[in-house]
């Protein structure tokens, strides 16, 4: 009897067997270890992400849902609201926007390749995408410089979840509700002085004349902080060792970074780290012969849609020259991820400044541990050979 | 299912099939029509799914809202009479066979 379960360490590993086996088999299926239904095909989340009026996220959009999230983040707001909140917020990180990235992004960059000069071997995860990605959000929203190595561990604990409990953990609960206490102080400080940095801006906006909730400001901009330490720097990471598997991939970007971005835009699709996100089913829908009750939770899963050769053929290989378009690695619908444009761009950076600090990156073999986690996947720690 | 019919900017057609309510940006990025970014996902803060609506259905396009206007001062290329954000219209019975040319650049 097949069975999908997200909690199990194998599928942090390596989910893309049972992704398989669910897109031929399964497209519509009822997980009885995560209580969601799951959809798998490219087609079916494209569906499912432009009907927010059926798929709703105000009931949260993580698998397993941190307490008073829903309804008060952007990606738990569905629209009209979620469309004004979003667009207060969008229009600093759109790719015009960010021009004033590129320079702080490349001396963060250098500085801590610099620190690792003369090294045989080191973790990339805790010696340059953490310490890069902590140090660009630092800039983007001017955090205080305190304490950023304990920000970052909350950040990236507080997305996981327990295999065996199936549950977030004590340990995780304590690290949301740390990231919150942060997030309460800073918007508390920004509120007396504000200001030209990206939280300030949405601090102090308004709709329609009104003052955005607390709570709301609160959660998005603790979502802010995780996203932009967390995620950015485990998509990275997941580049990192697409580029380093691949060794005539990691070549033809040494001879030719005009290339990078095609990495970048490859990786997001053949392994995001973005792999499964959460809707609420509000109206009965039949797919697959399957019945969808109001209620119900869906697990979209990204990193399967993917894989879908129905959109990409040999959906397996990572193939630098594929350019695809159409793929969930950011999701899609009006969610699609915020930061695209500050994740393309320090991407970018960082493999730019990479590979001409190390231009001879390999792997070393090593069992990687991944992330527990329902939505995420990134391994906690990548050794690479300068 | 409604089609869009999108034009590029060097005068190629694509054909495509959207579910009603899926927005012309929408139908384009997930489907690879190249020509269209939606860099906001549809929540018009961007100007990057631009594009000139054939003039056959300008009138029974929805109304512009304040916001879209504000947009579409700061497009890439030329803003026309025919202007929008393709975020901003969605398939519909009404609109079936719309024709959407591509400006030349969105950013």
């Amino acid at each position: 009897m097949f069975r999908f379960n997200p909690y199990s360490p194998e599928i942090d590993a390596d989910p893309f067997p049972a992704y398989a086996t669910l897109r031929a088999e399964y497209p519509c299926f009822w997980s009885e270890d995560a209580e969601m239904w799951v959809l798998s095909r490219h087609k079916d989340i494209v569906m499912a992400l432009n009907d927010w009026e059926t798929f709703s996220s105000a009931k949260g959009n993580l698998v397993n849902e941190l307490p008073g999230r829903a309804g008060s983040t952007l990606g738990t707001t569905d629209p009209p609201r979620h469309d004004r909140l979003r667009a207060l917020i969008q229009k600093a990180v759109t790719k015009r926007a960010l021009a004033h990235l590129m320079a702080p992004a490349q001396s963060v960059a250098q500085k801590h390749l610099e620190a690792l000069k003369g090294r045989d071997q080191f973790d990339f995860v805790a010696e340059f995408s953490s310490k890069y990605t902590v140090d660009l959000i630092v800039y983007l929203f001017d955090l205080p410089p305190a304490d950023l190595e304990i920000v970052r561990d909350k950040a990236v604990m507080m997305v996981q979840t327990d295999p065996v409990t199936r549950q977030k953990g004590p340990e995780h609960l304590a690290a949301y509700e740390w990231m919150r206490e942060y997030a309460a102080n800073l918007v508390q400080e920004r509120k007396k002085n504000p200001g030209e940095d990206l939280l300030s801006q949405f601090i102090l906006s308004e709709i329609d004349g009104d003052k955005l909730k607390d709570e709301e400001i609160l959660l998005t901009v603790t979502t802010l902080i995780m996203a932009g330490i967390e995620s950015l720097s485990g998509f990275m990471t997941m580049l990192i060792k697409n580029i380093t598997d691949h060794p005539e991939v990691r070549e033809a970007l040494v001879a030719n970074p005009e290339l990078i971005p095609d990495a970048i835009e490859e990786s997001l699709r053949f392994n995001t780290s973005a792999q499964r996100f959460r809707r609420c089913v509000m109206k009965e829908t039949t797919l697959h012969g399957q019945t969808m009750k109001p209620g119900d939770f869906v697990i979209l899963a990204y990193g399967s849609g993917n894989r879908d050769e129905e959109v990409f053929p040999n959906a397996d290989v990572y193939d630098l020259s594929r350019k695809p378009k159409g793929h969930l690695g950011f999701g899609g619908g009006v969610h699609a991820c915020l930061g695209t444009a500050i994740a393309r761009l320090a991407c970018k950076v960082a493999v730019e400044e990479l590979l001409k600090a190390f231009p001879n990156l390999s792997k070393v073999d090593q069992e990687l541990r991944w992330m527990p986690s329902t939505n995420f996947r990134s391994p906690l720690e990548l050794q690479v050979k300068a | 299912m409604p089609t869009v019919n999108y034009v590029s900017f060097d005068g190629q057609s694509t054909q495509l099939e959207l579910a009603e309510g899926m927005t012309i940006m929408q139908g384009a990025v997930m489907n690879g029509v190249e020509g269209i970014e939606g860099e906001c996902s549809g929540s018009c803060a961007c100007a990057t799914c631009h594009c000139y609506v054939d003039d056959a259905w300008l009138a029974k396009l929805p109304e512009m809202s304040e916001n879209e206007d504000e947009m579409l001062d700061d497009t890439a290329s030329e803003r026309k009479p025919n202007s929008r954000l393709s975020c901003q219209i969605k398939a519909s019975a009404e609109l079936d066979g719309i024709v959407i040319h591509m400006p030349e650049e969105q950013e």
